[in-house]
């Protein structure tokens, strides 16, 4: 090769290395953050490790989740800690990628030695970093996953915190019956929870009697999906039914009204509940309905509290997964208090059995699985700026608003 | 699952390629300088992704922050990703030129990491999008989007722009010089480190523009300079290495066949089928399919 000198390539190398070195801490791929207090200074801390995805495409609902960990961990403290020692936490950045997460609990568990754990965002990255918490023995509360998969496997150390995926759109199937509405179409993300979340819902659908006219999954990361609408308006569904991530839950509502495709009852499975659904899409948000596991306005013992703090110490508002992520904290408090210890088996034993109330709606419950089933989950809409709890009746807000309007009339 | 069978018919064809024409816009105008640069240089730029990224944010903070709609921010987001080029090439870009390939990919595959880790930092995570057009724009019974329409016009007569630069300015002439035989233009008195200045400024101003359509098509991302190099290099190898009239074909060749696979099959396996197409253009002709480089 002419001009090829060993010397050049291992120079530019070298400097390429260090300005990867640099990027990769500006990139902040390994955040420390570790949240201590409490009064006990005398007794050992109890620590606790996990990860969210902080960065990576679910990086933006991540951090709420993060946040809410830190906040309980800042309160338990507050109260003393756990069984009178201050808690400190550990957490690491996944990036929303199944393999970092497995190895970021393995080396929370192994080389940092902490007592606890809790579970990271996203039930794919959970699906994975349990097989490593299950080998290890450490009782895992999936405080930001559903696929009702984590279940499936006879594991027996993996709790879960909220209701399972499949049942995410049981409210607007039932919503959507009452009204009339017959024809329905499917569309999700071809990753564990989307795909969960579209089983469930098909399979509710065809129970209730709806006509599936339409469903197809679409990658990971899409930028477009205007060939799928097109095909979706020429099926001419009356209600249209997202298994989704935030990011594509804004895609496809955009490219809705860019490709005047039209329903009368438009749903996504997460991102609609969230205020930043309003926020970035304006008036195009308005009447979409979507699941939430947890809203401000409901009266669930100590979410007062929490609303308050959360807002004073992140100067936001928590979304449905800050609410998650803070019950996945009050049940392993709960689980220590009733065991009385800090011994993983005995925590084990106490998660199994027990019942106890979060902010959360309804009850943390699970059966001889692990899987949640105490727990209920609401349906909201966008009703202008302010979003709705149209369901279930005893803890609605207000009532639903069907149909949607069309694109061009609004 | 597979959908269920849609009714097919011309106007929903028409639809799909409509779609697929207008998504090649962006592309196109991404091609173009990554084209520019390769043509003139011999420089893979890894980090043109991140340049379009740039240029998205930007965008984003002038219209969330001033008001300034995407359109007009053009005329101060493309000098200053031109400025960012020459700066980028002058202090680093120039010193691997006439290096093996290796070294400027490693080179330019570090700036790319290091422009997506101050993202991160510097923007957050979020996915934003600038709430700028929406909605579609009937016509002859296609629902055209219309925030695609305005983004194709605009790569289109920046691309006719610059083609016509490269293709009758003296400047212009002077950078298909330096991509046909540097040496050799030297010799005729031409600027070469000037040109090579010019090509990378050009090319840098390019993908802020693409990035600034983008950035009221698509989510914007720290890491969404990625996806669009892989589209990038796509359009390339269809189009032809150094031909720039044939990236902007490329580019709308892409967004068709992207289209078509999606509604034949589903969005998944589109993203496969447009690779496939590639290989069998590498096979069949690898010079792309306009050629050797021209303009």
């Amino acid at each position: 090769m002419t001009g090829f000198s060993r010397r050049r390539i291992v120079a530019s190398a070298a400097a390429t290395g260090g300005v990867a070195a640099l990027a990769l801490t500006g990139c902040g791929g390994a955040q420390g953050g570790g949240a201590t207090g409490g009064t006990t200074s005398d007794k050992t801390p109890v620590r606790i490790g996990a990860s969210v995805s902080a960065t990576g495409s679910n990086g933006n609902i991540g951090r709420y989740q993060k946040e809410a960990y830190e906040l309980w961990v800042e309160m338990v403290n507050q109260r003393g800690g756990l069984l009178g020692r201050p808690v400190e936490m550990t957490i690491l950045d996944d990036q929303t990628d199944p393999t970092t997460g497995a190895k970021l609990y393995e080396k929370l568990i192994t080389e940092d030695k902490v007592d606890l754990v809790l579970g990271p965002y996203a039930s794919s990255v959970t699906l994975s970093a349990s097989t490593v918490t299950e080998k290890y023995k450490y009782p895992l509360l999936a405080a930001g996953a559903s696929a009702s998969d984590i279940w499936k496997r006879n594991y027996k150390y993996v709790f879960g915190v909220y209701s399972v995926a499949e049942s995410y759109f049981y409210g607007v199937i039932d919503l959507a019956l009452k009204n009339n509405l017959k024809k329905i179409a499917i569309v999700n993300e071809d990753t564990v929870f989307p795909n969960a979340t579209a089983t469930g819902t098909a399979a509710y659908a065809r129970q209730k009697g709806m006509q599936i006219v339409f469903q197809e999954k679409y990658p990971q990361k899409a930028t477009d999906v205007s060939s799928m609408l097109t095909k979706i308006k020429a099926a001419v569904p009356e209600v249209l039914v997202g298994g989704s991530y935030e990011p594509d839950s804004m895609l496809i509502t955009r490219q809705m009204k860019d490709l005047d495709v039209n329903v009368k009852m438009l749903a996504f499975s997460v991102g609609a509940a969230n205020p930043d659904f309003q926020g970035s899409l304006g008036a195009v948000a308005d009447h979409v309905f979507g699941p939430s596991m947890w809203e401000p306005d409901l009266k669930t013992p100590g979410n007062k509290e929490f609303l308050d703090a959360y807002k004073k110490k992140w100067s936001r508002d928590p979304d449905y997964h800050s609410a998650t992520g803070f019950a996945g904290g009050q049940i392993m408090e709960a689980a220590v208090k009733k065991a009385n210890s800090l011994d993983r088996e005995k925590l084990r034993e106490a998660l199994s059995t027990l019942e106890t109330t979060t902010i959360l709606p309804g009850k943390y419950k699970v059966d001889d699985t692990g899987m949640q089933m105490g727990h209920i989950p609401v349906t909201i809409q966008w009703q202008g700026k302010e979003k709705a709890i149209v369901s279930p009746d005893n803890m609605a807000t207000g009532k639903p608003k069907l149909p949607m309007p069309e694109w061009k009339a609004r | 699952m597979e959908s269920a069978v849609a009714p097919t018919n011309a106007l929903t064809l028409a639809q799909v390629a409509a779609s697929g024409i207008l998504l090649g816009g962006v592309y196109a105008l991404l091609a173009g300088g990554l084209n520019l640069i390769f043509g003139v240089m011999r420089v893979i730029n890894l980090a043109h992704g991140e340049l379009l990224m740039l240029g998205a944010y930007a965008a984003l903070g002038l219209f969330v922050l001033w008001g300034v709609p995407p359109l007009l921010a053009l005329a101060l987001i493309m000098p200053l990703l031109f400025g960012l080029g020459l700066l980028l090439q002058r202090l680093l870009v120039s010193r691997v030129v006439r290096q093996p390939p290796l070294t400027s990919l490693l080179l330019m595959f570090g700036v790319s990491l290091l422009l997506t880790g101050a993202a991160q930092q510097a923007f957050t995570t979020n996915f934003r999008s600038v709430p700028y057009l929406s909605g579609s724009v009937d016509v002859a019974g296609l629902a055209l989007s219309l925030p695609r329409l305005v983004a194709f016009g605009v790569a289109a007569v920046l691309s006719a722009a610059v083609y016509a630069y490269l293709r009758w300015s003296r400047w212009g002439k002077a950078l298909r010089a330096t991509a046909q035989n540097p040496d050799v233009a030297l010799m005729c008195g031409i600027d070469v480190d000037r040109a090579r200045l010019l090509a990378f400024g050009l090319g840098a101003a390019l993908a802020g523009a693409a990035g600034t359509l983008a950035s009221f098509i698509f989510t914007i991302f720290p890491e969404m300079g990625g996806t669009y190099m892989l589209k990038g290099f796509a359009v390339i190898v269809l189009g032809g290495l150094g031909s720039f009239g044939g990236a902007f074909a490329g580019a709308v060749l892409l967004g068709l066949f992207e289209s078509f696979a999606a509604y034949a099959t589903n969005a998944q396996a589109a993203e496969g089928v447009a690779y496939v197409l590639l290989f069998l253009v590498l096979l069949v002709k690898p010079s792309g399919l306009f050629g050797l480089r021209e303009g």
